[in-house]
């Protein structure tokens, strides 16, 4: 299980690596590589050319700005988990980075990476959606910002166009005293979920005022309960896990696939957003 | 198919060599530089095997490109050992049988030991992360937890001699 | 004796792998060594059209290609447990007009290194004409199934009865039926297979280094195949990194490795990469029983009818055959049962071929029998304990013929042990009763606990020998060589207890060899949990006569009679005369060395023995494993929270090694009962190939597991050594199944692996549970 043989270069600006991707050949990026480089050793890509994107300067940093917690594409998933500031901000980030696989594969893997590699059961990618999070997004066109809500078109697909690079990604705060939580069903630590659900909830006098939900491994990528969430404001606390839990099993359609029928799917899916909504309630101020 | 020339400080030595893009860490430590001690089991990232740490961080070998270290500070198994004394970690497995074929440990070992340079009194569920990214068929994991908890114990005795001393 | 035999002594093995100094096949280099590549098919049934290598072969980057046509006519490899009549189901050394399962060899490529190998192997191109296949195997052996080789797909048939089933279940109060299936899994070593083959022109010897189990076998294989006489091949064995049974067979690769080798005149290495081995390497397991019982009111089972199926894969191995009659003719384990009747189906399909690994034949038949006893409790309201105590052979009652045969191991006689009382302690160790009521307590708050029991008895000792030499050298060495193989399982340790024993020395001064068949001539390897009880006597035996000798000469030495010697510290004195004159084993050696004049009454040289144990018969160990689980109401999520296992593999030579081979084997039998499966879809192509759908059991999903050793000891070999590396294997999905069904019930157990989705439809068929929708 050896790669195949392609040309790697690793640019030291963002506009070398748009232009190197957006050259005459099959060109992918290159970030923490937790993801790609399994996949050239089954010899299930063939790419001409990887370009790299760790020697460009401030792609690796994390900031504030504008009532936005920005964590640049190349931080490591390992430093946004441990970082004081992402902890502070936007605390999903954190319970759901503890469960995105090992730390030795998040000693290596990026945010970006994550979220660009729109793996529909990945926690990253559902957080980002939940949160109504907004991609920095550089290519030939120029510089734009793309919601988590236009961002995932399906089954490790963007919305990106061919020569477009993800830079950073901007997740709003959390409101004070929110609590948020990142629940997954899975067989084994770490291993990607069979279903989960991230939330955040801010209440006032017991009653939800605020909700965010989302659920990721149920559809060709993260799912927004926009219902449920709509559901959920107004409601008491102690009704609210069962509310999220009865709407995600009415309101949304479940197919059947090899391993799990739609039936299991649709039981797990619920059973995560009632417990995802319960401990983000006692999370919450 | 272009070739690269990268530096690669490993156990303490720098070692200049010219790869192709697609040769794995791992494969420069094993084939170019005779470190074997770094085991492939699964060549796709999950069973832990290959662990190695990279710029003081515990990871996969298997799943880093050898020009990805470039410049990087790299520590294997046979870097671990001060001369003749074993590492807390190495001895603690000893002492509890925490290994049988020994093809995982290298990676786990490694794992350990970057653990407790980061964090010399780590709780159970901190010891459990670590030991959550690692696949042994052989001793069913309960000794290689004991040996875990022992390591914790050795190490911290020896630094409690330093200090006396 | 000296306090070694017995003793949790630390591995001996440890330091140097600990160093980083092991090794494996992978890790060796031979100067000019090229890598070899295999071409395997990635259809599960076709015809070969033809094999086009001259893409590979005109590349500048290609050394060379075998395929089909390049070879002598090979014989097919051997299946030692088959009679002539299946002979047609043996595997070809390569496919020539057929591939029947995906990954089958179908060409050798090499090159340089391994990168550039796979890059030319991809450049040969085979014509296949695909065919219908079969994956499940009652498809195959319905008419009008697609045929694996010819006329049918039904290899072997065994059939067993004893007793009178029929008059049995015709007056029987309480029949139960039900089918029960263990699925397709597989040993699955953290390192795959690998082989080194050399030609060496100057000997005319082909060497060839191969991650076995087995290296007397592989060399016999070679030397068949290639038409070699002995002393021109020579099997040698590394560092193993694990083995568990996937390594007990000499494998195609092995026999095309050495081929090439010897054409090319250049060392060749083939590394097995892990999708290979999920594909090519032999899995096991996979077997139904359709089983009839009968029982009375207080739970005694009076017979059993089991119609069994084995999903044998596309050809026969060289052990193929055991699983399917072990699953049966061991079926009743410890129970009191004569009237039984069963018929073993072995079906052939075009999965991977099956061949035994760790607990073979065993587990399903523990999981059948002990999920019956379980079925028996629940329907009378009776205590699944009680109910085995009542069917249990009492200890007075061995040794205790079933009159049942196995293959290879003749008739199946129980020789010693106590399984009830085996079953007592193991209740008392795990708090049986106290849990009973603590799931009582929890079941009111909505949590689903459960604790379930395993009881097995398990054929252990296999011969046909093994073969075991000790010598003592000048410097006072003790040197073993053992026909046995470690692939993790401490035998360098194990084994140099027994001689140290025996010598009054440090095991520490016992070096023990193994692993190379110019060394031991006449070894057979390590499998069927063998080594302490087969291996080990044959040192013991040899070590008795090197100790006899040695005394022998150290009287003439001291001028003393044999008889007013003592041996200890490795040192020969007079007893009764401390200070006295004395000799050390070492100067014993010296004295007997050739060129020297004997001493007085001594006329051989060397001081050396060698043994080739064949056991009377084989053995019989057996164990019962309790596990307590909690079960996740609304998902289906089985967490385990114990695992306690009371286990007798006759004499223990170290407690500590050989806990460590009950809780690896538990570890596995987690993985059977919960995670692991091999799955191919209807059309028999591999759907989960690699290490993030295949689920290895990691650190969460095992438990605390205490062990508590029973030794009696067997009457067939003088330690009284049963064998333990198995036992943990074959209790473990039993006990997990039966708390699984505890926790749930009514909800029902009958197949593993006992995923959450399977937990979550018993529990809503069985009106245990609402499911959230129906909430909703």
């Amino acid at each position: 299980m050896k790669p195949p043989p392609f040309d790697y270069a690793a640019p030291e600006s963002l506009d070398e690596a748009i232009g190197l991707l957006a050259g005459d050949h099959e060109a992918k990026l290159l970030a923490g590589g937790q993801s790609l480089v399994p996949l050239l050793s089954m010899r299930l890509a063939y790419p001409d050319l990887l370009v790299d994107l760790r020697r460009i300067d401030g792609l690796d940093e994390i900031s504030e700005s504008d009532g936005h917690l920005v964590i640049g594409a190349m931080v490591r998933q390992l430093r946004a988990e441990t970082s004081d500031a992402v902890a502070a901000r936007c605390p999903l980030i954190v319970q759901a980075l503890g469960q995105v696989a090992h730390p030795q594969i998040r000693a290596r893997g990026t945010v970006g990476g994550s979220i660009a590699h729109a793996d529909p059961a990945g926690e990253l990618p559902a957080v980002a959606v939940a949160l109504d999070a907004r991609a920095r997004v550089r290519g030939p066109g120029g510089e734009r910002l793309v919601p988590a809500a236009d961002l995932y078109r399906g089954i490790f697909t963007t919305s990106l166009a061919e020569a477009e690079i993800v830079s950073a990604v901007e997740f709003p705060v959390a409101d004070d005293g929110a609590g948020s939580a990142c629940v997954e069903v899975a067989r084994r630590q770490g291993d990607y979920a069979l279903c989960g659900a991230v939330a955040q909830v801010s209440t006032v006098d017991g009653v939800v005022a605020g909700a965010r939900l989302a659920l990721f491994g149920v559809a060709d990528r993260p799912l927004r309960a926009s219902a449920a969430e709509a559901e959920l404001r107004e409601t008491p606390a102690g009704e609210a896990p069962g509310v999220a839990a009865a709407n995600v099993a009415q309101e949304i359609a479940f197919g059947n696939d090899p391993e799990v029928s739609a039936g299991y799917r649709r039981q797990i899916a619920a059973v995560s957003a009632r417990r995802a909504i319960a401990q983000a309630l006692e999370a919450a101020a | 198919m272009s070739t690269h020339t990268i530096t690669v400080t490993v156990n303490g030595v720098a070692h200049t060599q010219e790869v192709e893009a697609r040769l794995t860490l791992a494969d420069l430590l094993r084939e170019r530089l005779d470190l074997t001690a770094t085991h492939l089991g699964c060549e796709h990232g999950v069973c832990g095997a290959c662990t190695v740490v990279v710029d003081g961080h515990a990871a996969r070998s298997c799943t880093t490109l050898a020009v990805q270290a470039d410049g990087a500070e790299i520590r294997t198994l046979e870097g671990v050992a001060e001369g003749e004394e074993l590492h807390p970690v190495q001895q603690a497995f000893w002492e509890k049988h925490g290994m049988q074929c020994g093809f995982c440990t290298p990676g786990i070992v490694m794992s350990l030991v970057e653990l407790l340079e980061r964090d010399p009194g780590p709780s159970e569920r901190a010891i459990a992360a670590v030991l959550g990214g690692h696949l042994c068929r052989c001793t069913g994991y309960v000794k290689i937890r004991e040996a875990a908890e022992e390591a914790v114990r050795l190490a911290a005795q020896g630094r409690s001699r330093g200090e006396a001393s | 004796m000296t306090g070694v035999f017995g003793a949790p002594l630390k591995r001996k093995e440890d330091p140097r792998l600990l160093r980083g100094n092991g090794r494996y096949l992978a890790d060796l280099k031979r100067h000019g060594m090229l890598a070899a590549v295999i071409v395997r098919s990635p259809h599960p049934h076709a015809r070969i059209r033809s094999v086009d290598a001259s893409g590979a072969r005109e590349d500048l980057r290609t050394v060379a290609v075998l395929t089909a046509a390049d070879l002598p006519e090979l014989p097919p490899l051997p299946c030692i447990d088959a009679e002539e009549t299946t002979r047609p189901f043996n595997q070809p050394v390569m496919a020539a007009d057929k591939v029947r399962y995906v990954g089958e060899p179908v060409a050798v490529v090499v090159a340089e290194d391994r990168y550039v190998a796979e890059d030319v192997a991809e450049l040969v191109v085979v014509d296949y004409e695909p065919l219908p296949a079969v994956a499940d195997a009652e498809r195959a052996m319905e008419p009008g199934a697609p045929i694996v080789h010819e006329d049918t797909n039904v290899c072997d048939t065994l059939e067993y009865k004893i007793g009178d089933p029929d008059a049995a279940f015709e007056s029987a109060p309480h029949v139960l039926s039900e089918r029960f299936t263990t699925q397709r899994y597989a040993g699955m070593p953290m390192e795959t297979r690998g082989a080194i083959a050399e030609w060496d022109p100057r000997t005319e010897t082909i060497t060839l280094t191969s991650s076995t189990q087995v290296p007397n076998s592989v060399k016999r294989d070679v030397c068949e195949s290639l038409k070699l006489p002995e002393s021109r091949v020579r099997v040698l064995v590394p560092d193993v990194g694990g083995a568990f049974g996937v390594k007990i067979q000499t494998y195609p690769e092995e026999i095309l490795l050495c081929f090439l080798a010897r054409r090319l005149g250049r060392p060749l290495k083939w590394v097995e990469d892990r999708w290979e081995h999920m594909v090519a390497s032999t899995h096991g397991r996979e077997q139904f029983h359709d089983v009839e019982v009968a029982y009375d009111g207080d739970g005694r089972v009076l017979a059993i009818r089991d119609r069994c199926v084995t999903n044998t894969g596309a050809y026969l191995q060289r052990l193929t055959l055991v699983e399917p009659f072990i699953g049966v003719s061991m079926l009743t384990g410890p129970y009191d049962i004569t009237d039984f009747e069963a018929t073993a189906h072995v079906v052939m399909t075009n999965k991977a071929p099956m061949n035994p690994f760790r607990g073979v034949g065993h587990v399903q038949a523990a999981f059948t029998m002990e999920r019956i006893m379980d079925t028996i409790a629940f329907e009378l309201e009776l205590d699944p304990a009680d109910v085995r105590l009542r069917n249990m052979i009492a200890a007075e009652d061995l040794p205790r013929p079933r009159g049942l045969g196995n293959v290879l191991a003749g008739e199946i006689i129980y020789d010693s042990g106590d399984y009830a009382e085996c079953l007592r302690r193991a209740l008392a160790l795990s708090g049986y009763e106290e849990f009973r009521a603590e799931q009582d307590e929890q079941r009111r708050r909505g949590r689903l606990l459960g604790i379930g029991i395993g009881a097995f008895v398990e054929e252990t000792g296999l011969g046909p020998y093994e073969m075991g030499s000790v010598r003592l050298e000048p410097s006072g060495q003790v040197v073993v060589h053992t026909g046995a193989c470690t692939s993790g399982q401490g035998h360098l340790t194990t084994l140099a207890q027994i001689a140290a024993d025996t010598l009054a020395v440090d095991p520490a001064d016992v070096d023990v060899r193994y692993g190379d068949t110019d060394l031991v001539r006449w070894g057979v390897g390590t499998y069927a949990s063998r080594t302490a009880a087969i291996g080990g006597t044959a040192i013991r035996n040899a070590a008795v006569v090197v100790r006899e000798r040695a005394l022998q000469v150290a009287a003439a030495l001291l001028e003393a009679d044999p008889s007013d010697l003592e041996l200890s510290g490795g040192r020969v004195a007079i007893v009764g005369s401390p200070g006295g004159p004395s000799v050390n084993l070492g100067e014993i050696a010296a004295a007997v060395a050739p060129g020297r004049h004997l001493p007085e009454g001594i006329d051989s040289y060397g001081v050396e023995a060698t043994d080739v144990f064949h056991p009377p018969t084989n053995t019989f160990a057996y164990g019962v494993h309790v596990s307590k689980v909690e079960v996740d109401a609304a998902t289906g999520i089985v967490t385990l929270l114990e695992h306690h296992v009371v286990n007798d593999s006759g004499t223990v030579i170290n407690p500590l090694i050989l806990d460590g081979q009950v809780q690896g084997g538990v570890a596995l039998g987690v993985g059977g009962a919960l995670l692991e499966e091999v799955v191919y879809d209807d059309d028999a192509q591999p759907r989960n190939p690699n290490f993030m759908d295949y689920l290895m059991p990691a650190d969460r999903n095992v438990p605390e597991i205490t062990v508590e050793h029973m030794a009696i000891a067997t009457p067939h070999n003088p330690d009284g050594i049963k064998g333990g590396g198995e036992g943990g294997a074959v209790g473990a999905p039993a006990a997990i199944a039966n708390a699984v069904a505890d926790a749930i019930a009514p909800g029902r157990v009958t197949a593993t692996p006992i995923t959450p989705a399977r937990v979550f439809a018993a529990m809503v068929e069985a009106g245990v549970i609402e499911p959230e929708a129906a909430r909703a």
